[in-house]
């Protein structure tokens, strides 16, 4: 028996239409997200366990606290010395695994002065929930 | 036939994507942007869409099984219910 398929047709369009804008919008913001300012400072992210430790480019450490300067943009360098964790700033979304034997980058800036938490948000072993750091944002 | 074009969607994705991918990150460096915000909001135009789309199957199954009753008054018996097969 004939019939009209238009409808399916425009119900297909739709679909790929709406596909179309999905992967568009988020390849778009994955791209301005991850597109890092030239004057970035490096900062570089250690995961072991069961604590955090960084390094500034100017050669200073730090070991469980981390100050950085308001509206300043940072990329940090992250990587781990024993098993997978993952480093997270809740506020300011950022979170990326550290590997062994690897570094991931991302960038960030904090555009809030304040104290904020850091924590590892892959399971690393007996002390995971309390491999933590604070973020101390300075307006300066 | 069907070989080749499989093998033209593979080759297109090994090299277009990272061509792409590729002339995108050649750009100048960054901008500051406020990265909660970005993320966020794509998270929000995502799940707009996400409902959207729901509510529109959702509405149409609701439609078609209140239009197909068989005791909406239109409702037409189908060809096999006319033939006494059924």
């Amino acid at each position: 028996m004939g019939h009209s398929n238009w409808p399916e047709w425009i119900y297909v369009a739709v679909v790929v239409a709406l596909l179309c804008y999905v992967g568009a919008e988020a390849w778009n913001i994955e791209n301005l997200v991850e597109h890092v300012p030239e004057d970035a400072e490096v900062i570089k992210v250690t995961g072991q366990q069961w604590f955090w430790s960084f390094e500034h480019e100017d050669g200073t450490k730090e070991i469980g606290e981390l100050h950085l300067k308001k509206d300043h943009a940072y990329k940090f360098e992250i990587t781990s010395k024993d098993v997978n964790h993952n480093f997270n700033i809740h506020e300011y979304v950022v979170l990326l695994d550290a590997v062994p034997g690897q570094i991931n980058t991302v960038w960030f800036s904090p555009n809030e002065a304040g104290e904020f938490d850091i924590q590892c948000r892959e399971y690393c072993g007996l002390i995971h929930y309390n491999m933590r750091a604070l973020l101390i944002v300075e307006d300066v | 036939m069907s070989k080749v074009f499989h093998l033209s969607i593979i080759i297109a994705t090994l090299t277009i994507i990272p061509m792409v991918s590729l002339a995108f990150a050649a750009e100048t460096a960054g901008e500051y942007l406020d990265r909660k915000a970005e993320i966020w909001n794509l998270f929000f135009r995502m799940m707009t869409v996400a409902f959207v789309v729901g509510g529109v199957i959702a509405g149409t199954m609701v439609w078609q099984v209140w239009r197909f009753r068989e005791s909406n008054p239109k409702a037409k018996p189908t060809p096999y219910e006319e033939k006494g097969e059924l």
